[in-house]
Order: structure tokens, then sequence, then C-alpha cells
């Protein structure tokens, strides 16, 4: 039986506060296309992508009329293409690429993650081929997104491998300066990846995943800033474990829509529904920011002490009242902080009040990494090794994931804007605040053997 | 005539609502020896409504079990009607469908709801609930529907729309277990399984 308050505030979370499913994403495994011959595999590629995905955006069009729920992107993540690449070249990599996106766009997909090389203890050529591809790869495709994990708390750090990112990065920067470098907004450099991530850049689908399944991201950040601005107005006294306990409530409520989204969509399709990730994942539109949200507990500058505390206790906060509200909880599961995705954050970092370094202290409490941060074009590739290998110790440590998605602007200095325009959103150059002294660190290269926390059995 | 359920009868009851009007009806009903099988009761804007199915152990005339119930109340109190349930009537009624909740919101003025009302009769939708909530000058409706499984639900949403957005009103029509899956506690699998 439906009562009158349950339907006024769905409808509000709907209408007022921007609730949608975030991303409906298809994992798809093209391992059978592997072969010698790499026209042959890409067109079984394209084939395949074809036959799965075809009908993945008319019936999640249809869902989202059937129940006046936005699902604002449709997109595919496939099993790691360094797979497919064994034992080919360069060029090889580059026409695999190309098919991929062919086929995204036929689909009417916007985005195709896992153009992926798992390193993090070791290398094969395939996975060499594929991460010195990117540059090639990320300018001359619109869609394919890429991403390689680097350390596991198992297996600890390939510092080699990130060696090989700090300079990749930076070249896939220049290849694409006439977009202001954006080739390296479609990369994401993991510890501990997850195998079932359904957002982009970073997803991809795991050896250990179904032939072909669906995953759900929910957003909600809109939601869950409303709902404690509701609390705090008829209480301005409420105490933080009161607002941890609205967010929580609120996490399941938008759990749910995502699980009602996913488990409809897969059955309409005929596959597997996998997990729905609960991250709440910020746009650049005022009022769907995870910043406002910590503004909203009591953070008036971003960054300031006691904002790592904010954002530990929201993302305690999703993680419990998601897992209530779904047995299928999955994926990256906490809060965000893209900064140039997330106006609050942005615009913190352009004030200086939120600085690299408090960034990294936020990425040990929340579910992912230095994410979407632009840097000066002239940032050294040590430089962005040794960001990398913070990141990656973090997600090591502590048994979490950890990514960075950060963008070196060819030609660009602190301080400058740059606007990459939709989802992607605009922001400031920021600096690294003591950017050289660890070169001979990160340059001495090797393995960081993999932590006591790895011997679990 | 319809063939009526023997000893089953329907009653409507309207009253201005004050406490222990219920006691009052089913002491009533129950005491003339009767099983209540059936209630529905609502309390809108200080009036009270209750329409209720009783099978009775022996025969009884419309009249007899209007007249019990009259007793429990002051004269000119209530207005009542009691017939026999027809078995018929009742299958033939609903429409076998989706349930969808329409809400309509914006500044009240005449003629909403009879607009509302002849669009959704129009296209074979029942209504199965339907409240009203006034916030000053503005007005929510929601209604609980029953929509036709045959029914094209992107084109009625659109039509719907365009018919009250020149009035000033936002509508929108969706399906239940988008309300149901963010309000309930039970499985999302489950959920899905019971919407069919």
């Amino acid at each position: 039986m439906l009562r009158k308050s349950d339907i006024l505030s769905t409808i509000r979370m709907l209408q007022e506060e921007n609730l949608d499913v975030r991303t409906v994403t298809m994992g798809i495994n093209l391992v059978e296309c592997a072969g010698r011959n790499m026209k042959a595999t890409a067109a079984a590629v394209e084939k395949k992508i074809k036959l799965k995905a075809g009908n993945l955006v008319r019936i999640c069009d249809e869902l989202s009329t059937q129940y006046g729920l936005p699902v604002v992107n449709k997109r595919l993540a496939i099993s790691p293409a360094s797979l497919l690449l064994e034992g080919h070249g360069h060029n090889d990599a580059v026409l695999l690429a190309r098919a991929m996106d062919k086929a995204t766009t036929e689909v009417k997909v916007d985005l195709i993650g896992g153009f992926t090389a798992l390193v993090q203890k070791g290398m094969t050529p395939g996975e060499k081929l594929l991460i010195e591809s990117l540059p090639a790869v990320l300018s001359q495709t619109a869609r394919v997104c890429a991403s390689v994990n680097v350390a596991t708390t198992k297996a600890g750090m390939n510092v080699d491998a990130i060696k090989l990112m700090g300079q990749t990065i930076l070249r896939i920067a220049h290849a694409t300066k006439n977009k202001k470098g954006f080739g390296a907004a479609k990369l994401v450099v993991f510890a501990n990846i997850p195998e079932d991530n359904p957002f982009m850049a970073g997803a991809f689908l795991g050896t250990g995943e179904p032939e072909c399944v669906i995953n759900v991201g929910v957003s909600g950040p809109g939601v869950v800033k409303r709902s404690i601005d509701r609390l705090v107005k008829l209480r301005p006294g409420c105490t933080l474990d009161e607002i941890a306990e609205e967010a929580k409530q609120t996490a399941f409520r938008v759990t749910r829509t995502g699980e009602l989204i996913g488990r409809e969509v897969a059955e309409r399709l005929g596959v597997q529904f996998g997990v729905v990730d609960l991250s709440l994942a910020p746009t650049p539109r005022v009022g769907d920011s995870v910043g406002e949200i910590y503004m909203a507990m009591g953070i008036s500058k971003l960054g300031a002490p006691g904002t790592t505390a904010a954002v530990a206790l929201l993302n305690d906060a999703v993680k419990k009242g998601g897992a209530f509200a779904s047995s299928s909880v999955g994926g990256m599961s906490g809060a965000f902080i893209p900064v140039m995705e997330d106006h609050a954050l942005a615009r913190a970092v352009a004030n200086g009040t939120l600085t690299m370094e408090k960034l990294e202290a936020m990425t040990a409490v929340c579910s992912v990494g230095l994410d979407m941060i632009l840097l000066p074009g002239n940032t050294s590739a040590e430089t962005i090794c040794g960001i990398i290998m913070d990141e990656a110790a973090i997600g090591m440590i502590n048994r979490k994931t950890t990514g960075v998605r950060i963008i070196p602007v060819p030609g660009k200095k602190v301080g400058e804007k740059v606007d990459f325009g939709g989802l992607f959103g605009s922001g400031t150059i920021t600096n690294v605040n003591c950017p050289d002294g660890s070169e001979d660190f990160v340059n001495r290269g090797g393995h960081i053997p993999a932590p006591i926390q790895s011997l679990g059995n | 005539m319809a063939k009526k359920s023997s000893n089953r009868y329907v009653v409507s009851i309207l009253v201005a609502d004050r406490v222990g009007i219920l006691k009052d009806i089913t002491s009533a009903v129950t005491d003339m020896g009767a099983n209540i099988d059936g209630i529905s009761q609502t309390v809108s804007t200080g009036y009270f409504t209750v329409i209720l199915t009783a099978t009775f152990t022996k025969s009884l005339s419309p009249k007899d079990i209007s007249d019990a119930i009259l007793h429990n109340f002051a004269k000119d109190e209530i207005e009542i009607v009691v017939r026999p349930y027809e078995e018929a009537a009742v299958k033939r009624a609903p429409v076998k469908g989706n349930r969808y909740a329409v809400t309509v919101t914006g500044k009240d003025r005449p003629g909403i709801l009879k607009t509302v009302t002849t669009f959704l009769a129009g296209k074979g939708i029942n209504i199965e609930d339907w409240y009203v909530e006034f916030v000053g000058q503005n007005v929510t409706h929601i209604g609980v529907i029953s929509v036709p499984k045959l029914l094209d639900i992107k084109q009625t949403q659109e039509e719907f729309q365009q018919l009250l957005s020149p009035l000033g009103l936002d509508s929108f029509i969706q399906h239940e277990n988008i309300f149901r899956a963010t309000n309930e506690i039970g499985s999302i699998r489950s959920l899905i399984k019971s919407g069919r």
C-alpha cells in the first residue's frame, strides 16, 4: 500500500534533489575474440559488443520513463584489453581501440572502459604494449577509457610500472594538447582495482566476472545534502551522529533505486545482474556536489581541519546504508572527490583552501583517490610517479581502492583555469607543495613488497 | 438483476469525525451476528467515511442493518447506505494492469480533478486511491492508478503533461515500484517479482 508521505518524499528526491542512476554499465568478456590476426580480433570485438549491447540504451530509456528516474549514462566495460594484445604490436593496439570506439558509438553508448592492464606484480609483453599505446589510443579515440593497476595489498607495488605510467601520462597529455591534455582524464592508475566498478574512467570487467553482466552506479549527493539541510534546519544543534544516521538512511533509499533499475535491465536483456556501486558521484551542477555535503555538515571552507573527518563520516554512513539496502553491493561504494566534476571542491581548490596534500589525506578515508586534478604542464614524470606511489601506498596498506586521475595540462601554469565541458567539468591548475626532491627514490624502481597485511591466510 | 451473495452486504457511512465512530458501527454490525470481512476507512477535512462488507448468519433486510447502526448515533448525525453484495459487480470492476502513482502539483484552481479524471478514464485507467494536500495556494494531488498493460506509458505521460502544463501544473506518472523500493525494506528481487 503506497502512502502519501512515501510518494511525496520520493518525488522530492527525483524532482528537486537530482536523484538519478548515474550509470548502467554492461560488462562484456571479450577474451574469446583473441587471435593472432588483429583485424579478425577487432572484427570479433566489434561484433560481440554490438550483439550484447545493442539494446542496452533502449531498455534503459524505457525503464527511465516507467519509473520517472533518469539513467544518466549507459556504458560498457570489457575484460582487460591487454589479454587481446599478447603477441601483437603497437598498430594492433590502436586498431583494437578503434574497433572498441566504433562499436561503442554504434550502440549509442558514451564511454567504454577496459583498455586495462593489471601489472601490480609484473608486466607481460601485452600489458607493456597496452601502456605504451595509451598516448595514441587516448588521442585517436573518443570513447575508450583506460586503467592500469599498479599495486595490491596482496602483491605489493610495482614501481617499475609506475615509472612507465609517469612518463605515459605526460605523453598522453602532450598527444591531446589541442584538447588541454584531456586524454589523461580518460586514464586511472589504481591500487586494488575493483573488478566490478561501473564508473568511468576506471570500469573494466574482471576475469572472475560473468560472461556478460549489468553493474549499476547510483549517485545522489544532492539527496544526501538536502536531507542534512532539512535535519539542520529542524534541529540546528544536531550532533554528528544524528547527521551520520540521516546520511545512512538516505543512502539506503538511493541504493534501492539503483538495484531496482539494474535488476530490471539485466532481466530484460537476459544477462546476469552484478552489483550496485553506491558511490556518491558528483557532477559539476550546483546541488549535485559531494563538497556541498561537507559544507552542510558545518565545514564552511573545504580543506579546513575537520574536512577529512567529515569525509570519513559520510563515506562510512553511505556504506552502512547501502549494505542494508542491498546484498549486491560492490564496486567502490563510498564518496568520490573528483575535483573538476564537483563545483564546490573545484572552487575550494581555486581559493587555495583545498590543497593536493589535504586531498591526499581525504583519499585515505574515502572511496577512490586523487581524481580529476589539474597540474601544471611542466610537472615532471618523477613528481607524477611520486604522487601515484603515495596514493598506491594508502590503498595497499589500508586494503582499499585508491586511484590517481591527474591531468598535467600542456602549457598551463598554476592558477590558470581549464574547462573540459560536460560531466568532466572545469577547474584550476593546482600546485604540488613540494614538487621535487623524491627523484632518487622514485628512480630506484623495482617493487615494494606486499605489506604484512597481505599475510592473512 | 445481478445475483447477490446470500446474507453478505456492503455498508457505506458518512459522518462528521469524532472519537468512537468505528466502535459504534462495528458493535452494531457484530451484535447482529455478522462477520466483517472487508473494510476501508478514511478521514478527509473533518469528515469520516467508511465502506465495509459483512456476512450475516441470518437473513436480514438492508433496513434492519441500517436501523441497527443508526441506533448508535444521534438523529441526523450520519448518512448510511446498505446494499446486498453483488459478486458480478466486483468481477467486472477493476482494471487489470500495472499500478502507477500519478502526482499533480501547482496552484489550486477549480476543475483540476475533472480534467485529470476525465483524461484517466479516457485511457481506461482505474483510480484506486486519491489524496489531495494543500499548502497555501498550492495543491498536490496524488493518485494510485491501475494502468492497462497494453497502454503506451510514454505516450500517456506526454499527453498528460501536455494537458496540464498550460494550466501551470506539473505532473508525473510513475510505476509504483520506485516508491516501494525507496520506502520498503524487502528485497528488490521480491518486489520486482510481486509486480508481475
